[in-house]
């Protein structure tokens, strides 16, 4: 039944109607880089420094409390201001970068190679592998995101590995579907009749092929995927599930700055930023790059 | 033309009965409030509660925080008064024998529980022998009769309870609510109690109306009662009609709750939002005693790293509490220098200024106690290990921001004497195994006798709550522990036991934080709020009454 | 048969399909944790009987298959189990916090859907300026995570003016702030979905000869152009109920909200694996049975599919 929806909601995200279509660009102009997504990158810059090397943009300790410091607001000292026991804002948002972005990421992995798998194996198989996997897509996106990832850390406890993998088997079907839709799409193209009638094997066909075709695909989406993961990571951190505090991890400051929202609104707005800049970031990017250079079928 | 007087005639009339409407309305409210000195019986008022009890049977709980909802329906057999002195409640009068060890009662004949069962020396025995008889589920209870021999039921209104060693705690806990009554029906139905509700009758000012999980208790007025203890000012049934406990676990909830008028009182008022309410028009703020036990860090001294009389030194030592306990409090509450509240009669008041906050003399100590070398992130090791300690903190009683000071206790820490104190918030079914195995390493909690003999017992003891599974405890105290129990209430009773607190501070089995008091805001139409002696948390709802609200 | 027919006899029998998928994974899952099932639901409670309840309840004495045929015979007769952490029917438990999530849920849903509507049909195929604008707007509602998107809120509106309550759910006043919170992030991807669509509405032919014919561009759009911006919303639709479910356990949580978010959440930290099992399972049985509906009326309104 899902099966005939049309294209999902992120990748419709990617549609920028304001951009001409390509053919009617003049050849061999270069173009600038729209605004957009020189701001996009620069900030998807700052946060891999402070993702690899936090203590060249501050040097504050994120689990350093200084009391005689505490839910001070923002000043020359604390650009961000500090929280509840004194720690530094800033530092915590530059090393808390690490947590959302990696777990994201580690997510989306889960995600993508799963979905990979079944898809192919789901588009290359005969109708008793096909439907199946078919099936086994709608069951997983009839659970609500969210659900599915509480349910997964029901059963394996708490964590920061287990809401990975919890929100990574609810993305499964974004992969696997259009995995699976490309591969069959692959497998009906002339091209590779004409290449089997030339006597290639199936293993070259595949490796030829199928796999770089299927491929193609994948990067956009997994780009755009990173953003819902994150939300989706921070949000179940927010929660509770995930990392405990004091991690300095985006969702558990939000969480943890809560009871103080009355009289400091800093320590709640500042980490919801930095995950609300990062998906607007990679989104832009995604989308620019699935604009100008996605993969087609060759 | 017409027109335009009309309109202006409207207006001027408008304003003219609007004005004498609100003047009206204020003489009103002048004149109830002059009149309103004496209680005025109906109404509901709504409490917004942080803890939601997870068991309503006063012989199974533990949470501090269920005691005070649970007082509306039960009474005990005698009242512990603020100045620590006992005056007769369910029991009449009493004599205690000679060597200490027999406790005789004269109960009052005109007691009932509200489902009509007369309260009687009966029914005392069947709480008793519920209480000793699911001694698993009933710990808590339990651990007070550890030297109760038997009963013996004299006449319907005369009552013997017999110890096997004397024990002074004996008063003091009959006082609690702990040890309190519900009806011998209720006890042999065998139903689960924790679940609450209608099927929990005691003897209280009310009755258990209702308990909707996750949202609230309803408590109704029991129209028989008249047999108060004497810390309250009422005397008859209680004013309220109903009372409703709302639980509402987020203190910035609680807040807006109380601020926006949706409930009439909140305990548990976070240190950054007292000023909402204190000296605020329309509504008043009460803090409570500190009279029961300071919030502690109670160390296993047998096991791990802390073993070591140097390591719980240095931990003792290695942060500047004073600060600390300022900042996350926001100076609302006193830093504790002993286990013991500081309101409390036997409270060791020598133990002030005597200790903490020596960071140097810490590093030194743990340098002789061979953590030498330092690993990636800064903390002391030892052969490759890392001096850490857990701090295992149940998840229902965590409370009052005590997890956020633990927290920045943990930094200072860190980075004063390199030392992981990893704080890890526990399930309650994790903690049980642990106390069961005696694995436990630190345990943060204050508790709630007030007797002070019960308290060291309970926290120190060698058969008392943390140290009963564990064989290797200190004799020395244990032994101290043991003979405080059995003296006399009297001077060398007190000597005894600020000795035994002396001791433990200076071993550095305890290290005591801060004293925490009950933070209560009100609307200020509310009256009767009070805290109850035994307790040191807000009283039940007995004595409470509102002027009725005007607008 | 009447093609049609066939049509919704396939979506029926395909949301079947799912549902029963659904709850077999559930069963497989919880035998495949390790330990003795009867340890695993009880957790850290105790009381007397508790574990013959356990064992009658799940037919824990029978053959496996004997057991799964039971589950899924409870299952049909809506029976969801006990909760023991809880010590009362799931059913119980949910029914008596649903009200306030059925009242968040649907209020955000209706919001969202409209808000999308409205922004999607002023601004498609007008000036480059509106629609960047609109654009840029969506985008960013559709990044921000709904807790903090909750905590601004709650800055603003609860705590600077003091408009509406923190917290609770007593009154329409507590509503406002939730639902908006849940709406506004869906409703930025819904608006993106339907302009788009609106868009590519408005290039057919057939405008053209509305618009020779006279017809102001609202009425054009309100009259003919709807239909074309409702299809990707029905399309959504199964996409915007499960993102309500899901964002509702968040928001309940922001707000101090009592609802089946809460409960849900309560039953995660406590491992109390029935709740969270009837939960999610009822989740999805919502999720197939409007997607499904939803899939029927597609294939009513949807101009293009009418020709069988």
């Amino acid at each position: 039944m899902t099966t005939s929806q049309p294209a999902l909601p992120d990748s419709i995200l990617s549609h920028d109607t304001q951009v001409p279509p390509a053919d009617v660009r003049p050849a061999r102009q270069r173009r600038r880089w729209p605004l957009g997504v020189i701001l996009a990158l620069l900030f998807l810059a700052v946060l891999a420094i402070g993702l690899v090397v936090p203590h060249w943009l501050t040097r504050y300790d994120p689990l350093l409390s200084d009391v005689s410091q505490t839910l001070q607001p923002p000043s020359l000292q604390h650009l961000f201001g500090t929280d509840r026991i004194g720690r530094d804002v800033l530092a915590r948002v530059l090393y808390g970068a690490r947590y959302s972005l990696l777990i994201g990421l580690a997510s989306v992995i889960v995600s993508l190679v799963i979905g990979l798998v079944i898809g192919i194996a789901a588009g290359l198989g005969q109708r008793y592998l096909n439907e199946p996997a078919a099936r086994v897509f709608d069951v997983l996106s009839a659970f609500p995101a969210v659900l599915l990832s509480l349910f997964v850390v029901t059963f394996l406890g708490q964590g920061i590995v287990n809401i990975a993998i919890g929100v990574g088997i609810a993305g499964i079907p974004k992969f696997g579907r259009i995995v699976r839709s490309r591969t069959l799409q692959v497998r009906r193209a002339n091209y590779v009749t004409h290449a089997v009638t030339f006597g290639l094997s199936r293993w070259q066909v595949f490796l030829r092929h199928l796999l770089p075709n299927v491929l193609n695909a994948i990067p956009v989406i997994a780009t755009i995927d990173i953003g819902t993961a994150i939300i989706a990571v921070s949000g179940l951190s927010f929660l509770g599930l995930g990392p405990q505090p004091p991690t300095p991890e985006w969702g558990v400051m939000l969480a943890e700055s809560r009871d103080v929202l009355r009289v400091a609104w800093w320590p709640s707005v500042f980490p919801g930023l930095a995950i609300t800049l990062t998906v607007i970031s990679i989104s832009v990017l995604g989308k620019y790059w699935q604009r100008n250079f996605e993969g087609r079928p060759q | 033309m017409n027109f335009r007087l009309t309109a202006w005639l409207t207006l001027t009339a408008m304003a003219t009965t609007a004005f004498t409407l609100s003047a009206c309305q204020k003489d009103a409210a002048i004149s109830t409030a002059q009149a309103t000195t004496a209680p005025v019986s109906g109404g509901t008022l709504t409490w917004g509660v942080g803890t939601e009890p997870t068991c309503f049977d006063p012989h199974s709980s533990s949470q501090q925080n269920s005691f005070f909802l649970i007082r509306n329906y039960v009474d005990s057999l005698v009242a512990k008064l603020a100045d620590g002195s006992f005056a007769p409640w369910l029991a009449k009068s009493w004599s205690i024998s000679e060597d200490g060890k027999t406790y005789d009662f004269v109960l009052r004949d005109d007691v009932s529980f509200s489902d009509g069962t007369p309260f009687n020396a009966e029914a005392v025995k069947a709480n008793f022998d519920y209480i000793l008889k699911n001694s698993a589920v009933t710990s808590a209870s339990a651990s007070l009769l550890v030297q109760y021999d038997h009963i013996e039921v004299v006449s319907p209104t005369e009552v013997k309870i017999v110890l096997k060693t004397p024990d002074s705690t004996t008063l003091e806990s009959l006082s609690s609510v702990k040890l309190g009554f519900l009806s011998p029906k209720t006890l042999s139905d065998n139903k689960d109690l924790c679940a609450g509700g209608p099927a929990l009758v005691g003897t209280g000012p009310f009755t258990f109306t209702s308990y909707q999980r996750g949202q609230e208790a309803t408590f109704s007025r029991n129209p028989n009662y008249h047999w108060a203890p004497a810390f309250a000012q009422n005397k008859g049934p209680a004013y309220l009609d109903k009372v409703v406990y709302r639980f509402l676990p987020e203190a910035s909830v609680r807040t807006g709750a109380l601020s926006s008028g949706q409930v009439d009182l909140i305990e548990g008022v976070q240190p950054t939002d007292i000023g909402v309410f204190d000296k605020a028009e329309g509504f008043q703020y009460l803090t409570g005693p500190s009279a029961t036990t300071s919030f502690t860090l109670n160390i296993n001294y047998t096991t791990g790293p802390a073993a070591d009389v140097r390591v719980r030194r240095a931990l003792r030592d290695g942060f500047d509490l004073d600060a600390i306990v300022k900042s996350v409090y926001l100076g609302t509450v006193r830093r504790a220098w002993s286990n013991i509240g500081p309101d409390n009669a036997d409270y060791a008041t020598h133990l002030k200024d005597s200790w903490g906050n020596k960071v140097e003399q810490a590093n030194q100590l743990l340098d002789q106690a061979g953590w030498t070398q330092r690993d990636s992130e800064g903390f002391r090791t030892k052969d490759g290990q890392r001096l850490s300690i857990e701090v295992g903190y149940p998840q229902p009683y965590v409370r009052d921001s005590r997890d956020v000071l633990i927290r920045a206790i943990q930094s200072a820490l860190r980075q004063n004497i390199g030392l992981d104190l990893h704080l890890h918030i526990t399930t309650a079914g994790d903690f049980a195994n642990q106390k069961a195995t005696g694995n436990w390493t630190i345990y943060p909690n204050t508790d709630n006798p007030s007797d002070v003999a019960m308290e060291l017992w309970d926290m120190l003891g060698d058969r008392g709550f943390l140290y009963n599974a564990i064989a290797k405890s200190d004799p020395v105290i244990t032994g101290d522990i043991n003979k405080a129990r059995q003296l006399k209430a009297g001077p060398e009773r007190r000597e005894l036991l600020g000795k035994i607190q002396q001791y433990a501070v200076d071993q550095a089995y305890i290290v005591p934080l801060f004293a925490p008091a009950y933070h209560v805001a009100a609307k200020s139409r509310v009256h009767g709020v009070y805290f109850e002696p035994q307790l040191d948390s807000p009283g039940n709802s007995y004595d409470l009454w509102a002027t009725p609200a005007t607008q | 048969m009447h093609p049609l027919i066939k049509r919704i006899l396939a979506r029926l029998l395909s949301a079947l399909l799912v549902l029963w998928l659904a709850a077999s994974t559930a069963f497989v899952a919880i035998h495949a944790l390790p330990g003795k099932i009867e340890d695993v639901l009880a957790g850290d409670l105790q009381y007397p009987g508790l574990r013959e309840a356990i064992s009658a309840q799940w037919g824990l004495d029978r053959s496996l298959a004997w057991q799964y045929g039971h589950f899924l015979e409870r299952l049909a007769h809506g029976d969801l189990g006990s909760s023991y952490v809880m010590q009362q029917d799931v059913i119980q438990v949910l029914s008596s916090q649903i009200w306030p999530t059925v009242q968040l849920a649907l209020s955000a849903g209706v919001l969202a859907t409209v808000l999308a509507l409205v922004v999607a049909t002023l601004t498609a195929g007008r000036s480059r300026l509106s629609r960047r604008l609109a654009s840029a707007v969506e985008l960013i509602l559709a990044s921000t995570p709904v807790f903090w998107l909750g905590l601004l809120l709650l800055i603003a509106f609860s705590f600077q003016w003091r408009l509406f309550p923190v917290s609770g759910a007593t009154g329409w006043k507590s509503l406002v702030l939730p639902a908006v919170t849940l709406a506004l992030p869906l409703a930025g991807v819904l608006s993106q979905v339907t302009r788009e669509a609106l868009e590519q509405a408005l290039e057919q032919a057939f405008v053209t000869t509305i618009r020779a014919r006279g017809l102001g561009e609202l009425a054009l759009r309100l009259r003919h152009l709807l239909r074309h911006a409702l299809l990707p919303v029905v399309t959504l639709g199964g996409w915007l109920i499960g993102s309500l479910l899901g964002g509702a356990v968040i928001t309940e949580k922001m707000f101090g909200r009592p609802g089946v978010g809460s409960v849900t959440l309560n039953a995660v930290l406590s491992q109390d694996l029935p709740v969270v099992l009837a939960v999610v399972l009822l989740a999805a049985l919502i999720h197939v049975v409007i997607s499904t509906l939803l899939d029927v009326l597609y294939l009513f309104i949807d101009p293009r599919l009418n020709t069988p």
